[in-house]
């Protein structure tokens, strides 16, 4: 008996632990969920994609140095999207477009050959995720692991890549923005 | 001799000022728009914001229009919309009291306030401005608080 309540004691000490993480956009907070419908009118939270290292992709389709990024995230993305990291099992990108007309939306994911999960609100530069992130300009993107906790941000080109494959080799990875 | 040091010096001091001046008179130029044609989120939201003032007529030719009583265009990169805005402006007299906009990058990489601008001067108009949104719409004008389209 003594041993149980022990058991439930240590538990309930250590609930305030597991969910004290906190919610932030600084490098070692736990990102801001978000859950918005992707072109099909489906929600798709980011929180789903737990267990793997997520790019989240702040982009529009109105944003030329957006656009031209995306064929390199396709790259990137086809390159390390079942690779083995050391805090996350495969690479995913949620991608959140910032623009305002579907179709315009659409005719970028078709033309850049996107295949990874894209939401919007389409509210462009009003939309309440801008907030919650803080975006200051576009592109911007964060990189969380496979916990939630954001591990890096505003990374492109090839620090970005530089980034994801430390996580490959199991090497310290410094935090970078 | 020291008189000769001294010549040699200004001229070039002299050469070295014109080069400099040179090269920042050349860096406006290179935009279609003048210092004096940028005009400041603040003073276009005092604007708004005091109904008993002339009112400017606000365009957006940026992808939506976000600051209240503008009238949508949509991007001016586009065709279709750059004819669309002419036909909304060819009505107006020359000297009308126009502010255009974009918002969505900042205007080294804005695909839409060139083709607007340079619209404006074809046309002769000799009173408008373009609304000097460095970064974008969000943190040079919402953020700000100014006043948006419900």
């Amino acid at each position: 008996m003594k041993k149980l309540l022990f058991i439930i004691a240590l538990f309930c000490i250590n609930i305030p632990v597991i969910y004290s993480q906190t919610i932030g956009l600084e490098i070692g907070n736990r990102a801001p969920d978000i859950n918005l419908p992707n072109p099909k009118g489906e929600n798709i939270a980011l929180s789903a994609f737990k267990g793997k290292i997520v790019l989240i992709d702040f982009w529009a389709s109105w944003c030329p140095p957006c656009v031209k990024e995306q064929s390199e995230l396709v790259v990137l993305y086809n390159r390390y999207k079942d690779a083995e990291f050391t805090n996350g099992k495969g690479f995913e990108i949620y991608g959140v477009s910032l623009d305002n007309k579907k179709a315009n939306w659409e005719n970028i994911i078709k033309k850049a050959y996107i295949n990874w999960t894209q939401v919007s609100d389409l509210k462009f530069w009003a939309s309440p995720v801008a907030k919650t992130y803080n975006i200051q300009a576009l592109p911007f993107n964060v990189l969380v692991d496979g916990k939630g906790i954001i591990i890096a941000k505003d990374l492109h080109d090839n620090d970005l890549e530089y980034f994801i494959t430390k996580l490959l080799s199991g090497g310290e990875t410094k935090s970078k923005n | 001799m020291k008189k000769t040091k001294i010549i040699i010096l200004s001229l070039f001091a002299l050469a070295f000022f014109a080069t400099t001046f040179q090269r920042v008179t050349a860096q406006n130029s290179s935009e279609p728009w003048t210092q004096q044609q940028l005009l400041a989120p603040s003073a276009l939201a005092k604007t708004i914001n005091n109904t008993k003032a002339a009112q400017p007529l606000v365009y957006c030719i940026g992808p939506q229009a976000i600051i209240k009583n503008s009238i949508e265009i949509g991007s001016a990169q586009v065709p279709s919309n750059l004819k669309n805005f002419k036909q909304q402006i060819s009505r107006l007299p020359k000297n009308a009291n126009i502010v255009i906009y974009c918002g969505c990058c900042p205007f080294d990489v804005c695909p839409n306030v060139r083709p607007a601008v340079n619209l404006l001067k074809e046309m002769k108009f000799t009173n408008f401005k373009l609304l000097n949104l460095p970064r974008n719409i969000k943190v040079d004008w919402i953020d700000q608080g100014y006043p948006v389209a419900e």
